[in-house]
């Protein structure tokens, strides 16, 4: 920068420049779609469909995965619990057919590990998911047993005729946020942020339009209840959005959907159209829009750039989407699970749902249990449970074997020892562990696990997954990758613990969101809680 | 903050930068009051010009109204808000981050750039192990002006800004994601390929040696002296500011750049024939004397006076045998504008024609 110039105020074009004055971008990812993902020809008709600069185009459609590689054929899941299934072994003798085949990040089909993903005959959705080499052979997930105490209750039935959304037009919009205050919701997605205080501050927003945007683009490896409220309760959730709308003054929801999601996609589709007919949703306009393969999507402003056509690469906060989210407008975005919470949180009130939780935690929660465990799936229990007994709803150490370690919630919570066992399954308490519940994705690894190996797919994850915008994220987990292959391969030197420490500070506290801050936590815990597991591949442990 | 339009949002804030107290007024960003106050807060994706992305985390400072370090380039001051921007903790952020942009370069950082100078005023943490992106760059780009070396881009988007919101031009972009991001044209064609102007407005913003003319590479990478000669562009009438960087060595103009942002008429741009096209220099067929065509029908070397007064000559010759609208003057686009006005003065008092031209006028 020139040093001494003089001060000088300069009007900024913003990125605007450059661009038809009518530029539609937010057009640009479904048009990728629909000319089949980034093949030669669709930048440029796309330009000149949108107005939008042909390299800003490219630029958008190669950060999406489904769309900067539309020929793939199958993706293999690389998320622990498909490794540990053998997902190596798939990917390998699927390369060995011929085929066009890649690994990618957690698909969320955890309890159906080794997962796979097969492109359909429409570029961009239409896939779908086998359990090994074959398409189309899965399971249904062990479940929680219906009963009245589960604010969810993915085993009962769906309920089309939405007695919540006419209880809550009764309470009034301010009624209805009194009631979110007095359950404690803490939002579901990951981050526990009680939902009650976007709300409000939606609702204060200057007068104008809103909008309701719902995160259904699950991700975090490990995680798939979404999955299942949006396939068994998508009525549920739609209940809880006409709810939430109503409450913040809003009349446009769009829901965000994973890309990958092809069974929710036709479930909720079709619970739309069922709504819509019972005039459910007069006075709503109600969109689902697809994500495009890219885990960073969920990140709630990273989220709104790909529903605004750009890359997807996380806003600075402030301003918070509650203020200027969606196109600038004051945005209410909320996970699929704690949405489903709010139709019985209306009907049978805030105080009910706070008293389902145990001690200080508030609500029931849903857990996807995968990993070595006897019964893989999606139990709703009390939050503040124990890791033990949410161990003990999945059956248990598969096989009879010993705890190994397990990851409480996600990739994002890295792993914990066995001596962990008794943990409360909370925010708190787990964040005091250097943990977190995250999206409460439990990831169970039995006694004969290579933890090292786990620590190295959880940091290739992240490596892969991040958007690329700042460098404490996008270098470090490069370098945090490479320092666990040192180890792995018996060339760590003394020194590289204090390096990798030192990176996973850096990360912490320079990346802009929260996958920079998380993506060292796998190859931390590992130095903290599992020394042996670098102590027996070489000198590491000298430093 | 609601205004409730009586005026009592206060005009001018008080912000305390490491301890001293400071003027600001709302709206403006910690960095330009920190630069206001001579408080040094390093930068490496800021360019006055742009709208502020907080993306390189260079300038993260400790601020009293959030947990984490915040960029200061973007973070709004607010009254009473105390920003540190020296602490452990700074000093230690900007120690591992610059660590880590160095393991992601293929060697030493380039000479001069502002990666190379921040890296050797700051310090580096050390042990990180290099790491190898797979940054793809445009090895068969067939410009000739501009080199895109993909392994040594840190990612700050000053390029593509720029391209975007100042050239207005938008040929170039950030592309894929993660360590493969980079920067790249629409299906990765070359820059003639695409909407490029060529200005090398992108070049000129890299703080990092990614982007460079063609012309200095060499000299760039090893560092080599280049003295820095203030002219005037001479290809039109604007009067662009251009530095000229003379290899003594070599006795050779290496590369043409634009004085900084806010100091010239051009404001920090050029076009491509101020920026690139400076071969006439030391061409070998550069005019240096006036010629006169003689009676050999061959072109000869004279001086000014002799050359003004044979066409002097001439002209009146034709304009006293067939009248002065036989005569017909077009003036260069190369002119300035006081030229081009002596040129129409020329032809409408001197000779008393209106057939005159200006070259660029259509």
């Amino acid at each position: 920068m020139p040093d001494g110039a003089p001060p000088r105020t300069y009007h900024h074009r913003g990125d605007e420049a450059g661009r038809r004055r009518d530029a539609d971008q937010a057009r640009v990812l479904p048009l990728f779609d629909a000319h089949g993902g980034l093949r030669p020809g669709a930048v440029r008709a796309i330009q000149a469909e949108t107005g939008v600069p042909a390299a800003t185009v490219h630029g958008v459609g190669s950060f999406y995965h489904l769309i900067a590689r539309p020929d793939v054929e199958a993706r293999v899941c690389e998320g622990l619990s498909c490794r540990m299934r053998g997902a190596d072994r798939v990917l390998a003798g699927l390369r060995a057919e011929g085929r066009a085949v890649e690994g990618c990040a957690c698909l969320g089909q955890c309890d159906r590990a080794p997962a796979v993903l097969w492109a359909g005959a429409e570029a961009g959705h239409g896939f779908e998911i086998g359990t090994g080499a074959e398409p189309g052979s899965v399971a249904a997930p062990h479940l929680t047993p219906s009963s009245p105490d589960l604010a969810i209750d993915l085993a009962a039935p769906d309920d089309p005729t939405w007695p919540a959304l006419e209880a809550a037009r009764h309470l009034g919009p301010a009624g209805v946020r009194v009631e979110l205050r007095a359950a404690r919701l803490r939002g579901r997605g990951g981050a526990g942020f009680p939902a009650h205080l976007k709300w409000d501050a939606v609702a204060a927003a200057p007068p104008g339009p809103r909008v309701v945007v719902c995160n259904a683009d699950e991700g975090e490896p490990g995680t798939f209840k979404d999955r299942e409220v949006l396939v068994r309760r998508p009525h549920r959730l739609l209940e809880g959005l006409a709810i939430a709308a109503h409450a913040v003054g809003a009349d446009r929801i769009v829901i965000y959907l994973r890309g990958e999601f092809e069974g929710p996609r036709r479930a909720l589709e079709a619970a739309v159209a069922q709504a819509r007919g019972a005039g459910h949703l007069d006075g709503l306009s109600v969109e689902i829009a697809l994500g495009h393969g890219a885990y960073i999507c969920g990140e709630e402003t990273a989220l709104l750039e790909a529903l605004e056509g750009r890359r997807g690469m996380p806003r600075h906060k402030p301003p918070f989407p509650t203020e200027a989210g969606l196109f600038g407008r004051p945005t209410l975005i909320n996970n699929v699970e704690s949405l489903a919470c709010v139709p019985a949180i209306v009907q049978r009130g805030g105080a009910w749902f706070a008293g389902l939780g145990r001690g200080e935690a508030s609500g029931t929660k849903l857990f996807s249990v995968s990993g070595d465990v006897a019964r893989p799936g999606v139990y709703e229990l009390p939050l503040g449970v124990t890791f033990g007994e949410v161990l003990e709803a999945a059956g248990g150490v598969a096989g009879g074997r010993a705890l190994g370690a397990f990851s409480p919630g996600g990739a994002s919570s890295g792993l914990l020892p066995p001596d962990a066992v008794d943990v409360v399954m909370d925010f708190g308490p787990l964040a005091e562990r250097g943990s977190m519940l995250g999206s409460a994705g439990v990831v169970v690894l039995d006694e004969t696990r290579d933890l090292l190996d786990a620590a190295l797919t959880q940091a290739r994850f992240f490596r892969a997954e991040s958007c690329g915008q700042c460098a404490p994220c996008r270098i470090g987990t490069q370098v945090l990758v490479r320092l666990l292959e040192r180890a792995r391969d018996g060339e760590a030197t003394a020194a590289d613990r204090d390096t990798l420490e030192r990176v996973a500070w850096e990360m912490d506290a320079g990346s802009i969101c929260g996958l920079g801050m998380a993506a060292p936590l796998p190859a931390l815990h590992l130095v903290r809680y599992f020394p042996d597991a670098l102590r027996t591949r070489g000198p590491a442990e000298g430093g | 903050m609601k205004d409730d339009g009586r005026g009592e949002t206060p005009r001018t804030l008080t912000v305390t930068l490491d301890g001293q107290p400071v003027a600001a007024a709302p709206g403006e960003t910690v960095l330009t009051v920190a630069r206001r106050a001579g408080v040094d807060i390093p930068t490496l994706c800021h360019d006055d010009r742009l709208a502020p992305t907080g993306a390189c985390r260079m300038c993260l400072v400790e601020s009293s109204d959030s947990r984490r370090m915040v960029p200061a380039c973007r973070h709004p001051v607010s009254d009473g808000l105390a920003v540190q921007t020296d602490t452990p903790d700074v000093q230690r952020h900007r120690r591992a981050l610059l660590a880590l942009y160095l393991a992601d370069q293929p060697g030493a950082p380039t000479p001069g750039s502002d990666l190379e100078r921040l890296a050797r005023r700051y310090g580096v943490e050390p042990g990180v192990p290099a790491v190898e992106a797979p940054r793809a760059g445009r090895p068969d780009d067939a410009n000739r002006f501009i080199a895109f070396r993909a392994d040594r881009c840190i990612l700050c988007a000053r390029c593509t800004r720029y391209c975007d919101a100042v050239a207005g031009v938008a040929a170039i972009t950030l592309a894929n994601r993660g360590a493969h991001t980079t920067i790249a044209t629409a299906g990765d064609a070359g820059l003639l390929d695409t909407s490029c102007e060529l200005c090398g407005g992108c070049v000129d913003t890299c703080p990092a040696g990614a982007l460079v003319e063609r012309s200095a590479e060499a000299a760039i990478d090893a560092g080599a002296p280049l003295e820095v000669v203030r002219s005037t562009c001479n290809y039109c009438g604007v009067g662009c500011q251009i530095d000229l960087h003379v290899d003594r060595v070599a006795n050779a103009v290496v590369r043409v750049t634009s004085p900084p942002p806010g100091t010239t008429t051009n404001d920090g741009n050029l076009c491509v024939k101020g920026r690139f096209a400076f071969g006439f220099i030391d061409h070998p067929d550069r005019l240096t004397a006036p010629l006169v065509r003689g009676a050999d029908g061959a072109l000869h070397a004279t001086d000014w006076d002799t050359a003004l007064g044979r066409a002097a000559e001439l002209l009146t010759g034709v304009s006293a045998r067939y009248g002065p609208d036989a005569l017909g003057f077009v003036s260069s686009s190369r002119c300035t504008n006081e030229e081009n006005y002596l040129v129409q003065k020329l032809a409408r008092a001197g000779f008393g024609t209106n057939n005159v031209h200006q070259c660029a006028a259509t």
